[in-house]
């Protein structure tokens, strides 16, 4: 019964959600509507405290077992907790307080503040460091090794050049060419890829809509 | 020298790095004068937007988080300018939750350029008249499509906990009808997932604002004509800046905002030559090795 339930709600769910996607009669419409804007918001605020739940057993487990770096666990639950009652009773900025004050002095620490000067550094400060990688990364690995290596590494040279304005002092059309190359052969090896992807998603959403494929319980 | 060119190939990242540094900021503090040219996409997104009817609004969808905002901001604040240079009424949603912050920063500061130049009231640039920022709800699915038929039902409320009924800007823009274009400026996926789940069943327009590294991904659908135009990445921001730069001066907005797309493309100049430069030395340091050793 543990797994039946389950199947049957995903293959009656499932099926009402592609079938109304067909049948625009109002009343399969309206109850599609409602599937949307009330049950699937109610799932999502509980799979919110679920990873809330989640997210915070790991953490003291963690704590409690005292594995490697488990005091960085601690700056997760307390960063969890700091920012979820400030947004939650501290209010956006100045200009509209919350319940909670969020400022000593001139010192204030609402949620935008905390957003632009915390998150926001932190968050560029992490991707930006992709540029060094990368750099590193094209030095010693992209070596014109064979045919396709090549033809790789010249639609390289040419998109890099292209996008910035010295390919088009260097030879004019270089940024058109660089242009044609992700309209035309990109396209073409896209919409391919795609359909691919699509057949594949078509294939697997049926799978788990009938039962075929049953992973997504859980118990291997 | 068969010495100095293995040792070329084993060089320590160190010093990779360190040239990566030196040329993303040396041009950030003396850049050098760029004058983007627009590409079509640019230039059909740009075109498509100052075109629209009047009573059409602008939405943008905000669906990158902060790790992408150096790339992606310029797009959303010059697509703002651009809203409210022709005086179109905009609404701003977040698909991602760590976009809220964005949002509102760039409302902020675009509200703020346009309010300081007003000479009356109609000039100004006011939230819940002239835009409306929704802010972020879950699931993505019941966004785009609830707002297809009714967006107060999806966004009760606004960012600001304003009802959303209640807010005049509304009375205009009731679903996907009122909008002329919806922009996804995106570092993700959801620009194909507004395809599938919002164009599909509702017909709206769309662009799309996106990362350089994703521009691959999303030009079938710029060539099929489901995407009305794209930017990507720095270089799609700086194009727009141009285009509206000069749109703006033919309108006496000759007011000289900064271009953070424009500034931030002699760095990005400098490092793809540094990166082309890298690859070059590193393949004849490989060729030359190479043919020593057979």
């Amino acid at each position: 019964m543990r797994r039946r339930i389950p199947l049957i709600l995903v293959l009656v769910t499932g099926i009402f959600g592609a079938v109304a996607f067909f049948i625009p009669h109002h009343s399969i419409q309206a109850a599609d509507e409602s599937m949307r804007n009330d049950v699937q918001r109610i799932i999502a605020a509980f799979s919110l405290v679920l990873g809330v739940g989640s997210i915070l057993a790991h953490h003291f487990t963690k704590i409690q077992r005292r594995t490697a770096n488990w005091q960085y666990s601690w700056v997760t639950v307390v960063t969890l907790f700091v920012s979820a009652v400030i947004g939650l009773f501290g209010g956006i900025d100045p200009a509209r307080p919350g319940i909670l004050p969020t400022h000593i002095g001139s010192f204030s620490f609402h949620m935008q503040t905390l957003y632009m000067n915390m998150m926001v550094p932190l968050a560029a400060t992490m991707f930006s460091l992709l540029a060094f990688f990368m750099a590193s990364a094209a030095y010693r690995a992209f070596r014109a090794r064979n045919f396709s290596a090549t033809l790789l590494l010249a639609a390289a040279f040419v998109l890099m050049l292209g996008a910035v304005p010295l390919g088009r002092m260097i030879f004019h059309p270089l940024p058109s060419f660089a242009e044609w190359i992700l309209a035309v052969p990109n396209t073409a090896a896209k919409r391919g890829i795609n359909f691919g992807i699509q057949l594949g998603i078509l294939a697997t959403s049926l799978k788990i809509l009938l039962g075929i494929e049953r992973g997504w319980l859980g118990g291997g | 020298m068969m010495n100095f060119w293995t040792k070329l190939q084993a060089l320590d990242r160190r010093w990779i790095y360190l040239v990566v540094w030196l040329v993303v900021m040396v041009p950030l503090i003396f850049p050098f004068k760029i004058r983007p040219v627009a590409t079509p996409p640019v230039q059909s997104l740009f075109n498509y937007i100052d075109t629209m009817p009047e009573n059409k609004a602008l939405i943008i969808s905000i669906d990158y988080a902060p790790a992408s905002q150096a790339e992606l901001q310029p797009m959303l604040i010059a697509l703002l300018r651009h809203a409210f240079a022709v005086h179109r009424k905009v609404g701003v949603l977040s698909i991602e939750v760590q976009g809220l912050g964005i949002g509102e920063d760039a409302l902020r500061q675009v509200a703020a350029e346009f309010n300081s130049h007003a000479r009356t009231n109609a000039d100004s640039v006011l939230n819940g008249r002239d835009y409306v920022y929704w802010g972020w709800t879950t699931p993505y699915i019941t966004v785009m499509l609830g707002m297809g038929q009714r967006i107060a039902r999806v966004f009760p409320v606004d960012y600001y906990g304003q009802k959303t009924e209640s807010l005049p800007i509304m009375k205009h823009l009731k679903n996907y009808d009122d909008a002329g274009i919806l922009v996804s400026v995106a570092a993700s996926a959801y620009p194909l997932s507004w395809i599938n789940l919002a164009q599909t069943q509702f017909g709206i327009h769309l662009g799309c604002g996106c990362t350089a590294v994703s521009a691959a991904d999303y030009y079938p659908y710029v060539n099929s004509g489901q995407f009305s135009g794209m930017l990507s990445g720095m270089k799609g921001a700086a194009e727009y800046e141009e285009l509206l730069e000069r749109r703006m001066a033919q309108t006496g907005m000759d007011w000289g905002l900064r271009r953070k797309g424009t500034e931030a493309m002699s760095s990005q100049a400098a490092a793809h030559l540094a990166i082309i430069a890298f690859i070059i030395i590193g393949n004849i340091a490989f060729f030359i090795t190479r043919r020593r050793k057979s």
